[in-house]
């Protein structure tokens, strides 16, 4: 099976739960391919996960305190064990003059809908 | 006897202990069994749901002190 992700959520909790349900499903033999775009995508940003300042509420805090394994550390593993590809949204960094730099290397390309579309054709959709 | 391996998962959280057994189910011989230990009680219950799925065998689950013992067999 092949599924998508678009994750358009910047909030801790949504980013844990795609990446939980993306990587375990790459593990089962699906193709996995995750968009990320919007406050998905400034979610990325080196700043970002550095001061590990993503919208949080009361259960993304408790999970940051727990130490529970981050979204990012969840989607490199499953980038190494399954097949699940990670795309930037090209219009959101066009649109802040942002580059590759200033995310964190974790994706594999960075593209616009067209591209994506064209990709998950025949795929089951899941918006975050 | 079948070789055994040992992936000690206690402290990790959903989806730690699972990953820990993908990795590791990938690289051991067909006919290993990997005993994973976790303290996660929803990871007790997720990963033998993930050994279906994958087609792998379960060959049980031990409730021991404060943590789970799963016991996976790598058949394919």
């Amino acid at each position: 099976m092949k599924i998508a992700i678009v994750l358009a959520s910047g909030e801790l909790e949504k980013l844990q739960a795609a990446s939980i349900i993306g990587s375990i499903a790459s593990t089962l033999g699906n193709e996995v391919l995750i968009f990320a775009t919007m406050d998905g995508l400034m979610a990325f940003k080196k700043d970002v996960v550095e001061n590990k300042s993503w919208k949080a509420g009361e259960l993304g805090k408790g999970m940051l305190q727990a130490n529970a394994p981050l979204f990012i550390e969840t989607l490199k593993q499953a980038k190494e064990t399954g097949n699940l590809k990670i795309f930037a949204c090209g219009m959101v960094m066009d649109m802040l003059g942002l580059s590759m730099d200033e995310f964190v290397d974790i994706f594999d390309d960075k593209i616009g809908v067209t591209a994506f579309l064209g990709m998950v054709e025949n795929a089951q959709i899941i918006f975050i | 006897m079948a070789e055994r391996v040992l992936v000690d998962a206690r402290g990790s959280f959903c989806p730690g202990p699972l990953m820990e057994l993908v990795k590791t189910i990938r690289d051991v011989e067909v006919g290993t069994e990997i005993e994973v230990l976790s303290s996660d009680e929803s990871s007790a219950k997720d990963i033998p749901e993930w050994v279906k799925k994958a087609g792998q065998e379960l060959i049980g689950v031990e409730k021991r002190n404060d943590h789970w013992s799963i016991l996976v067999k790598r058949v394919k």
